[in-house]
């Protein structure tokens, strides 16, 4: 059953606040509550150690993820909507992979976050270029967009694997290798500037275009004829989600399910309008990769890649929400 | 067993002595039996850091390819490394190795790593070549396998691992002596990062040992496996006092203490950030210059009472065990801290 009206809508806002409040009051360091929130609102005096840990490592992180979460389940829902199709995620045009790459092809010179993160975003945004070539050289349907993501990506998973094999297994392996598992501990104020902006950006055309995206998933005869440039709006659509996963994997590496899962676990609490898809996948996204990156870097002394642990608890959500619909569909008992 | 110790070492001699026809026999680090025909005029080493082994023992005139940690291709390769092996271009090899062109060099022997190429190893020797594969995560280890090479190349190499042996005994031995004049309240806390300053060492490496060794506390020993990610809390947590970078990667001292996100750390707040010199091979791993790594730590660590001749020490090691002299810059950056 939906939980509609009300409820969903403070569900929905109190989800992410209580995430960033968790995030900021537990660590692997002890901190008093009054403590972290008095280096927080900056109140008093607080412990240098205190207000470094509050403000320069919990803070960022914690915005970082609410970020890169929101990013990547916006741009999971839309794109489902977009290729009419409900297992459609971020990666399927490729951004991924060419980010993957990027990143890799940077490790191999330098530990440079800004550089890691500028030549990932950078080969993201060629794999989408070279994805929307194809689709103008052979038709920009659905399918040319889907078949020209599939081989973009695996193009630069070759090119992944081709850096791997060359890459010192001494130095360089290794720091790929953690990069491609996903993480946020590297956020830090002076490497997440380019992922508020355009998250905010991102963000901002979404809820603007939101009420259209609806019409996107109707056939492109269909939407011409509601007054929708339909290959403009999908080219649009297709390059706002790519700039948005393309910065999210360049500060955080590889993490998969959240642009699955959260856009139908949004689904299951709003229903498939976008007008209200896209705000609940966001607010659900942003709270679901604070919760996850707490586990992350709280629960050992070690990180756990993100990608992990999004994986293991992707894949039976996922599985739930999938029995859910099958049942409704009387397809399954 | 992970380590098979040197269980036996016989002669398998078609007559008396060493013959044309004789074999050695050994079990190596991964528990496999392993016959050597003797004598071994050409072997190659898949394994980086086993191919030091070969410095060591006086026997590298006989290796014909060789992977050298910390040294994927030429360009990687220093002009120290120039020195000490004046046919590295026709050496030097890396990546995964290939059959073929092993069994084409003509080595009868093969040293591997044997975490990483336990398939090659076990398809060189369905081929008829011998293979040593070792596993080298502990001092014990490292003499273990010093032995285990020295054995395959007979009487000279294994009194050079006698004399490496004993070094390694005298130093640890003048070391904890020396370190005991010292409360245990000062052992100080020690983070070793590897290539990224928020990948640390585990408890199961050899640096967690090395830093034990030299009378400091290995803050992040309760980890496990290899390289491990975390995050910049939990090194505030561990709170070090003394940071150490190795000798290979892009973190420098200088890009820590200038980093303001790290200055509630007390080895910031002090200074206290140490790149590992290297002349060589990287001083962090288990290769024979590591002995010269634990003297480099204990000087670090415990200036006031460890008193080693550094200079004297290092001296020797590369004269004696690499055959090499050190240039006056050379020596500088050892003696750095």
């Amino acid at each position: 059953m939906r939980i509609r009206g009300r409820s969903t809508g403070w569900l929905l806002v109190l989800l992410p606040i209580l995430a960033f409040l968790a995030s900021m009051l537990i660590g692997r360091y002890g901190l008093r509550i009054g403590e972290t929130f008095r280096a927080l609102f900056q109140i008093g005096d607080v412990p240098d150690v205190v207000r470094a840990l509050v403000l320069r490592v919990r803070l960022p992180r914690t915005l970082a993820a609410a970020c890169v979460g929101a990013n990547l389940a916006v741009v999971g829902a839309a794109f489902q909507g977009l290729f009419r199709n409900p297992l459609v995620e971020p990666r399927i045009l490729g951004v991924s992979s060419g980010a993957a790459f990027g990143a890799a092809l940077a490790l191999l010179m330098t530990s440079h976050l800004i550089v890691v993160q500028a030549s990932a975003f950078a080969f993201a945004l060629l794999a989408i270029g070279l994805v929307l070539l194809i689709a103008t050289r052979f038709g920009s349907s659905t399918l040319v967009l889907i078949i020209g993501g599939i081989l973009v990506g695996a193009l630069f998973n070759s090119l992944l694997g081709l850096i791997k094999y060359v890459a010192d297994p001494l130095s360089t392996l290794p720091s790929i290798t953690y990069w491609l598992l996903g993480g946020l501990s590297r956020s830090q104020w002076s490497s997440i500037g380019p992922l508020l902006v355009i998250t905010v950006a991102g963000l901002t055309f979404f809820l603007l275009v939101r009420w259209r995206l609806n019409l996107l998933t109707l056939s492109d005869q269909e939407a011409r004829a509601l007054g929708i440039r339909v290959r403009l709006l999908r080219t649009a659509v297709v390059l706002a989600g790519a700039m948005m996963a393309g910065v999210s994997v360049a500060l955080g590496g590889m993490i998969g399910w959240i642009g699955l899962v959260i856009p139908h676990a949004a689904r299951a609490l709003v229903g498939p309008d976008h007008a209200l898809l896209i705000p609940a996948s966001a607010l659900l996204g942003a709270a679901a990769l604070m919760f996850l990156d707490l586990i992350a870097r709280a629960a050992l002394a070690s990180e756990i890649p993100l990608g992990i642990l999004t994986g293991l608890i992707g894949v039976p959500i996922f599985l739930l929400l999938f029995l859910r619909l099958l049942r409704a569909r009387g397809e399954a008992t | 067993m992970k380590f098979a110790g040197l269980a036996m070492v016989l002669l398998i001699a078609g007559g008396f002595g060493v013959t044309a026809e004789s074999v050695i026999q050994l079990t190596d680090q991964m528990g496999n039996v392993v016959e050597i025909p003797q004598p071994v005029e050409r072997f190659a080493s898949v394994y980086g850091i086993g191919t030091y082994f070969a410095y060591a023992l006086g026997v590298d005139d006989r290796l014909v390819k060789g992977w050298y940690i910390g040294v994927k291709s030429l360009g990687q390769a220093s002009e120290a490394m120039y020195r000490l092996e004046p046919r590295l271009p026709d050496l030097l090899s890396s990546g995964d190795p290939n059959i073929e062109e092993m069994v084409a060099t003509g080595a009868t022997l093969i040293f591997v790593d044997g975490a990483r190429h336990a398939g090659f190893a076990e398809q060189m020797s369905d081929l008829g070549v011998a293979v040593i594969q070792f596993m080298v995560e502990s001092p014990d280890a490292l003499l273990e396998a010093m032995q285990l090479a020295a054995t395959a190349f007979g009487e000279g190499a294994i009194e050079r691992a006698h004399v490496f042996a004993a070094d390694f005994h005298r130093v640890l031995a003048r070391i904890s002596a020396d370190i005991q004049e010292a409360s245990p309240l000062e052992a100080p806390r020690v983070l070793f990062l590897g290539t990224d300053p928020l990948t640390v060492s585990s408890g199961d490496m050899y640096q967690s040992w090395m830093i034990e060794a030299a009378g400091g506390i290995h803050v992040s020993s309760e980890l496990t496996g290899y390289w491990n990610e975390v995050n910049l809390e939990q090194i505030l947590l561990w709170d070090p006092e003394i940071i150490v970078i190795p000798p290979y990667g892009p973190v420098q001292p200088a890009s820590l203490l200038g980093n303001p996100d790290w200055q509630a750390i007390s080895a910031i707040r002090n200074g206290r950030v140490h790149r590992m010199p290297r002349v060589i091979a990287p001083m962090d791993t288990p290769v024979p210059e590591s002995l010269l790594g634990i003297v480099w730590l204990a000087e670090l660590l415990h200036p006031e009472v460890v008193g080693f001749n550094l200079e004297e020490e290092m001296e020797r090691f590369y004269a004696y065990y690499y055959s090499y002299e050190l240039s006056a810059t050379e020596m500088e950056t050892l003696l750095s801290q």
